[in-house]
């Protein structure tokens, strides 16, 4: 588990290389704010409720989707595997006395680590330059439920990223199933519009899968809605991770035996 | 003996295709693959504390071999036994009694400094405190770089961050190094350097290494014992410095006439430049002392200078030869 910790560290130290990214990322917070703030002020103009958010909910749930997809930084791994095998430096890994499924869990959380920090000071500082009246929930058990499903839903997405990232031992470019993945992921987590908006027979359908629990249900736990959903979620998460770091090892184990080290 | 291969072979599956665009759309539709044999039933053994060169042209099989020691690559086929293991299941015991360089590829983190990668190292390889401070103030000390322990990666130089790359993998006393090109694009200075650095690390510490390297300097100063591969297949494994002899076949002789001369190349000698003040010509080994000896007699000389058949000549025979009876 220390090997685990340290390589956190090292990705966590990594990030602070890079000043101004960091500092652009804490700026733009602002944008996802500042879209929702316009568009659903010209809708709440008119309506007080809107599928049963209010303007204040509908701002808060905004604020803390847009919180949480920045700080899921999974995207990262499936570019890093795919790269590394195609050019060759794949072997960085393979030669170390660590999982390389855990080395890559291990970074992505140092360098989440990181962003949550900063990603943080920059939403608080909109939250407080916006007077956005802020909805959370006060339930301890609904927050650390919540907590659990964040954490939970990183790590299966770190996992489904890897499993795409390893195709690149078969196929020679990953870039189609990426989009595939990029596109499914930025409609079906909720991030571009609240699900609860949907009709239910398509959010009854997004429910078996894990998307709905990574972004859109831990935002909507977090304003106080659905809390009769953070066990189905838990339960629902740690299956699909359970599904995935099973078929990840089965996977590395067959693929990386036809990896010829050659890079491009 | 801690390395051993038997019949050893790997074929890699290669992708072709035409040329121009035809030759796109056709490969849409119909793959078309050829195989390339870079090891063929290769054998070799290695012993504990030995320092092995591995030469042969580009494309020979040397890092295919090494890859396959370091597990990164599974065979073909054939046997392969690492410190007792089959490499290429890459289980951490394995892993932790090694270590592997290669010069092109790094296992530095180039935002930070060296001593961050070392203190990764320490946990991944988990190396008591103390051990870990005795190694690396031993290999800091060696290579001279305590100033630079601190400094960022990538505004190290290139023999700078070899030197790091060395130190990092060497942190855990590994028993067995493997360096593929590790001076490679490096100055002279800082090759000389590494390769006292490797000199004392297989003295002093035992361990065993096995080099590849183009640079045949590495290999004579620092390789008793050397292999030549060569389209996949041994062809050589014993002496370095017998197997340099046996294609040392030649000596380059330069005449310098005290006044114009019509100088006229002996049978067997090889003429590399003549003009009528001066020549310069490759002779026999077995007929240059009787060569030289006849050219003082015949000749009005104001020099005469013998000297070694060039190391790129030597290494082009060897290279161009089929199998040499191994020692």
């Amino acid at each position: 588990m220390k090997k685990y910790l340290e390589i956190a560290k090292i990705l966590f130290k990594s990030q602070m290389a890079y000043r101004f990214d960091v500092a652009m990322t804490v700026l733009f917070t602002v944008t996802k704010i500042l879209f929702a703030y316009i568009l659903w002020g010209a809708i709440f103009a008119q309506n007080e409720v809107v599928g049963g958010f209010t303007f204040p909910m509908m701002l808060s749930y905004y604020i803390i989707s847009s919180f949480l997809s920045q700080i899921e930084m999974s995207d990262g791994v499936s570019r890093e595997v795919s790269e590394r095998i195609r050019s060759g430096t794949f072997s960085k890994y393979m030669v170390i006395p660590v999982s390389v499924n855990g080395y890559f869990i291990a970074q992505t959380f140092g360098t989440v680590a990181y962003y949550f920090i900063f990603v943080a000071i920059g939403t608080i500082l909109w939250i407080l330059l916006f007077g956005v009246g802020f909805v959370i929930t006060s339930g301890i058990l609904t927050i650390l439920s919540t907590i659990v499903i964040i954490i939970l839903g990183l790590l299966f997405m770190i996992q489904l990223n890897f499993f795409l990232g390893m195709l690149a031992f078969k196929f020679q470019d990953i870039e189609f199933f990426l989009m595939i993945k990029s596109n499914i992921v930025s409609f079906v987590t909720g991030g571009l519009v609240p699900l609860m908006l949907l009709p239910q027979s398509i959010v009854s359908v997004m429910k078996i899968f894990p998307f709905y629990y990574v972004t859109y249900l831990p935002s909507m736990l977090l304003i106080g809605e659905n809390g009769h959903e953070a066990v189905t979620g838990i339960i629902m998460l740690s299956i699909w991770l359970f599904v995935f770091v099973l078929l990840n090892k089965i996977t590395y184990v067959k693929m990386r035996v036809i990896y010829d080290g050659v890079g491009i | 003996m801690i390395i051993e291969t038997k019949n050893l072979t790997k074929t890699y599956k290669l992708f072709e295709k035409e040329a121009g665009l035809r030759g796109s759309v056709k490969s849409l539709f119909k793959r078309k693959f050829s195989y390339k044999t870079a090891l063929s039933n290769f054998d070799i053994t290695v012993n504990e504390g030995e320092f092995i060169g591995l030469i042969g042209p580009n494309g020979a099989g040397k890092t295919t071999l090494v890859k396959i020691l370091t597990g990164i690559v599974a065979k073909t086929s054939g046997e392969v036994s690492v410190l007792g293991f089959y490499s290429n299941k890459l289980e951490h015991a394995f892993k932790k009694q090694y270590a592997v360089v290669m010069g092109q590829k790094s296992q530095l983190f180039f935002e930070l400094t060296a001593s961050d990668t070392f203190l990764l190292f320490k946990e991944l390889y988990g190396i008591p405190k103390e051990e870990y401070q005795k190694n690396l103030d031993y290999f800091v000390t060696l290579f001279e770089v305590e100033k630079l322990l601190n400094v960022q990666v990538r505004t190290l130089s290139l023999g700078e961050r070899m030197k790091m790359e060395l130190i990092a993998a060497l942190l855990h006393n590994p028993k067995v190094l493997f360096l593929d090109e590790p001076t490679i694009g490096l100055d002279a200075v800082a090759q000389r350097q590494i390769r006292t650095f490797l000199k004392e690390v297989n003295e002093n510490k035992g361990t065993t290494i096995i080099l590849t390297s183009h640079y045949m300097e590495d290999i004579k100063s620092l390789c008793k014992r050397c292999v030549v591969v060569n389209h996949g297949e041994k062809n050589y494994d014993g002496d370095t410095d017998t197997l340099f002899q046996r294609y040392r076949t030649h000596k380059k002789i330069t005449l310098c006439f005290a006044e114009e001369t019509n100088f006229l190349l002996p049978e067997g000698c090889i003429l590399v430049e003549q003009n009528p003040l001066k020549a310069v010509f490759m002779v026999p080994v077995t007929t240059s002392q009787e060569l030289v000896t006849m050219f003082m007699k015949q000749y009005v000389l104001n020099d005469i200078t013998i000297e070694e058949d060039e190391i790129g000549s030597v290494v082009e025979r060897i290279y161009d030869s089929r199998k040499v009876e191994s020692e």
